[in-house]
This record gives C-alpha cells, structure tokens and sequence, in this order.
C-alpha cells in the first residue's frame, strides 16, 4: 500500500473500524513510513479528545417550548410593568438585570449574526434571521382541524400552520391558533410530521386558550415528503410510548 | 408591530436553542451527573441568554464562549444546591469517569468540561452525514462496513466521510486551548 491509499484508512483505522484485512495492510505499511506514523498519532489525538465528548443525545423535544412559554409569560409579566411604572432611566440605574424589552430584543438579535460570522455562517444566518422579520409568504399553508374526540371543546376555534423552507434545508413552521384550549396540567402539546407509520417531531408548545397562539416550530429537511400534520397532547412526566390523543390535524394541499 | 416583535425573540431564542441546546445538555449531563439535572441546566441557562444577553459583548469572545461560561455558572450553582441528589458514576463510563475523578471538586469538574465543549461544539460543527458516521464509529462502535450496511451509504462513502469528519474535527480542535485564558 503506497501513503495516498493509506491516509484516508487512517480514521476508520484509529477507531479500529476496518476490516481484518485492511488492518493488516495498515499496519505493514505503518511499520516502514514515518510520515504516515506522525499523520497517525495526530489522528489519536482526536480519538482521545472525543473521550471527553458528552454522550450524543438531545435534551427533550419538551423543553424548547417550555423555555419560549417561559421567555413569554416573563415578557408579559414585563409589559405590564412597564406600563404602569414611571419610564426607565437607563443611565441612571446602569445595565441592572432589568433591561427594558426593546434593549433585549435589540441585544438578542445581535448575537445571532455576531456568533454566525465567527461560525463563518454569517450569510445565512443573517438570512434566515432577517427571513424571520420579514415574515415572508409561506409556501403552504395547512388548515388544522379539530380530530372528532376534541371537536365539541373548540367552539371557535381555527387554525393554520404555515410552512417556510429555511436555507439550511430546514423547514420553519409557524403555527396561529386560535382558542385552542391550554393543554391539561403536566402536559404538553407537540407537533408532528406524519407518512403512515413513521412521524417526526416538529418540536413541542403550549397554548395561551382564549385568544391566539403563534408558535414558531422548524422541522429537517426529512419531512418534506411527510403530508399529514398532527397535534398531539403529551404528558411531560410520561416514560411511556408517544401519546395517541390527538388534538388537531391537518393534511398538506 | 408586537407580535412581530414577539416573534422575532423566539426565532432568536429558538435559532440558539437549535444551534446549542446539545452541547449544553450534553455537556450538563457530563458535568452533573443527572439527567434530571442537566434539563433543568437547559432551561436556566437558555432563560439567563435571553435574560443577560446584555453582558455578551462581542469583542471579548465569541458567543459560544461566552455561552460556555453561562452554562458553567448555572451548573456550579445547581451542583452546589443539589450536590446531595448526584448519582455515582456507572462503572465503564469513561466519558464520566474521566469527568468526575475522585480527587476533584465541583470547580476542578466545571473547568474540565471545557474540553468537553469543545469536542461537542467540533461536532456539533459537522454536517449531518459527517456526525452520523463519527457518532456510530465512535459511539455506536460500528465498523466501517455496519455502518454502510446501517445507512444504506456506499462502503467507500463512509470511509470519505470518516476521514473527513477526523480532519475537520482535527482542525477545529487545533489541540491547543488558546481560548482557555478567556473563559477564565
């Protein structure tokens, strides 16, 4: 084996992922070639590095909602504050916790680009962000409709979710309800991609009830060929298989 | 004009949630010890983001550093108030083992998890197709072959794919902690 057929074994070969064979073959070579040792040992350093990765696995799809249900609910409780408090000197208290909710937007809104050109994703970054305040024509809308259990508690309701494909491939949902009940205590709702038996999470939320709820979800590039969407309600306790109470449904034009 | 506002904070907040929420559980989880535990982490630390965005200030580091040190604080504060509820490490986890050696204490396993971050953060990094294979090699233990026959993919696609998420992986690790003194 000459050094252009060994180099690109050299990865599986350090994470012991050849074949027998091919070991061998590595191995013989590595006996006589130097550069292809040095090459190697750098190699294990990132083997050893990956020893102290965190194990591979995703917080719940729960808690993204319950973060956005809380940044909204401190939002609210803020608003109303403001409203009924002398107007806020900024520079004469300094930058305290309390920092009025247009600095935090402004602030918030800053980091995304900020962290995007050090990521050297700038560009699309700033696109998809922009994409969001833009509130750009969807490409589909759905019209979500009450499944039969739930259809008597939804006395007007109307629903829809509206699909935009994002840059990365992704695809951002955002759904506008209208008096969709609060879920149950404890529990949740979610959104799901559906193609007969398989389904894939569109990410969970909550409902404020009376009024309208406008939920921003995104979903991978995979489900696009999924046309059923479901609302689901789900038990934030529950180690048990994925709820079959349905909530809302719609189908992709 | 107020629900577009509205929006516009969740997209942010969602978008950074997105792009970091793994890295913060992942390496929550390493440095407490708890499932249980490094949800809570999530929550507090993606609430302090939007709470404290103020602080970030650009030109002293970069979002995930400065994203690295909220997460230390709030892991420090939760396992100094819940160091009663910490498991004991499983036997053969090497990934907890080599966090939670015996001789140190809860500020010696935070400032070790920066390493931590970093490899999550270089694989987070990586596209889809180049992760899955790192993380079935190295992770799921499969060869090169089980992985082909897992995904579907062409055997010498993997082995592309493998070599060059290792050299990715390589350079964004550099193996060198320049960064180190910025965090402290």
């Amino acid at each position: 084996m000459k050094c252009v057929q060994v180099h690109p074994k050299l990865a599986a070969f350090v994470l012991g992922g050849l074949e027998p064979g091919e070991t061998s073959k590595v191995q013989r070579h590595l006996a006589s070639c130097s550069g292809c040792r040095r090459e190697l040992e750098e190699l294990r350093k990132v083997n050893r590095a990956l020893e102290l990765a965190p194990p591979p696995a995703p917080p719940p799809a729960y808690l993204k909602g319950e973060i956005l249900s809380r940044v909204r609910a401190e939002e609210a409780s803020l608003s109303s504050r403001e409203e009924s408090e002398e107007p806020y000197h900024l520079e004469e208290r300094g930058r305290s916790a309390r920092v009025p909710r247009f600095s935090r937007f402004k602030e918030l809104r800053i980091i995304l680009p900020t962290m995007a050109a050090a990521a050297v994703v700038a560009i699309v970054a700033l696109g998809v962000f922009i994409g969001f305040l833009r509130e750009e024509a969807p490409v589909a809308t759905i019209r979500l409709v009450p499944s039969p259990q739930e259809a008597t508690g939804l006395k007007g309701y109307w629903g829809v979710a509206e699909i935009r494909p994002q840059p990365a491939g992704n695809q951002q949902v955002e759904l506008k309800l209208n008096n969709f009940d609060e879920p149950k205590p404890n529990s949740y709702y979610e959104l799901w991609f559906v193609s007969g038996e398989k389904r894939i999470s569109a990410g969970s939320f909550t409902s404020v009830g009376k009024g309208e709820t406008r939920v921003l979800l995104n979903v991978p590039p995979e489900a696009r060929n999924y046309r059923t969407l479901l609302v689901t309600e789900e038990q934030a306790d529950s180690a048990t298989a994925l709820s079959q109470e349905v909530a809302l449904k719609g189908e992709m034009p | 004009m107020t629900n577009l506002i509205d929006a516009g904070i969740e997209a942010a907040l969602s978008k950074l949630y997105d792009r970091y929420s793994r890295t913060v559980f992942g390496v929550g989880s390493n440095i407490l010890g708890d499932r249980s535990l490094a949800e809570e982490l999530v929550q507090e630390v993606f609430l302090k983001v939007w709470r404290s965005s103020h602080t970030f200030d650009p030109s002293r580091g970069s979002f995930s550093t400065w994203l690295y040190r909220v997460t230390r604080s709030v892991a420090l504060d939760l396992y100094r108030k819940r160091a009663h509820r910490l498991r004991p490490v499983p036997d053969g986890d090497s990934h907890m083992a080599i966090i939670r050696d015996s001789s140190a204490g809860p500020q010696e396993i935070v400032d070790q998890s920066w390493l931590s971050w970093r490899v999550s953060r270089a694989l987070e990094m990586l596209d889809a197709r180049h992760r899955e294979v790192i993380e079935l090699a190295y992770f799921g233990g499969l060869s090169q072959r089980e992985i082909s026959e897992r995904t579907g993919v062409p055997l010498g696609t993997v082995k592309t794919r493998t070599a060059s998420a290792y050299k990715s992986l390589r350079k964004e690790l550099a193996f060198r902690d320049t960064s180190r003194k910025v965090i402290q």
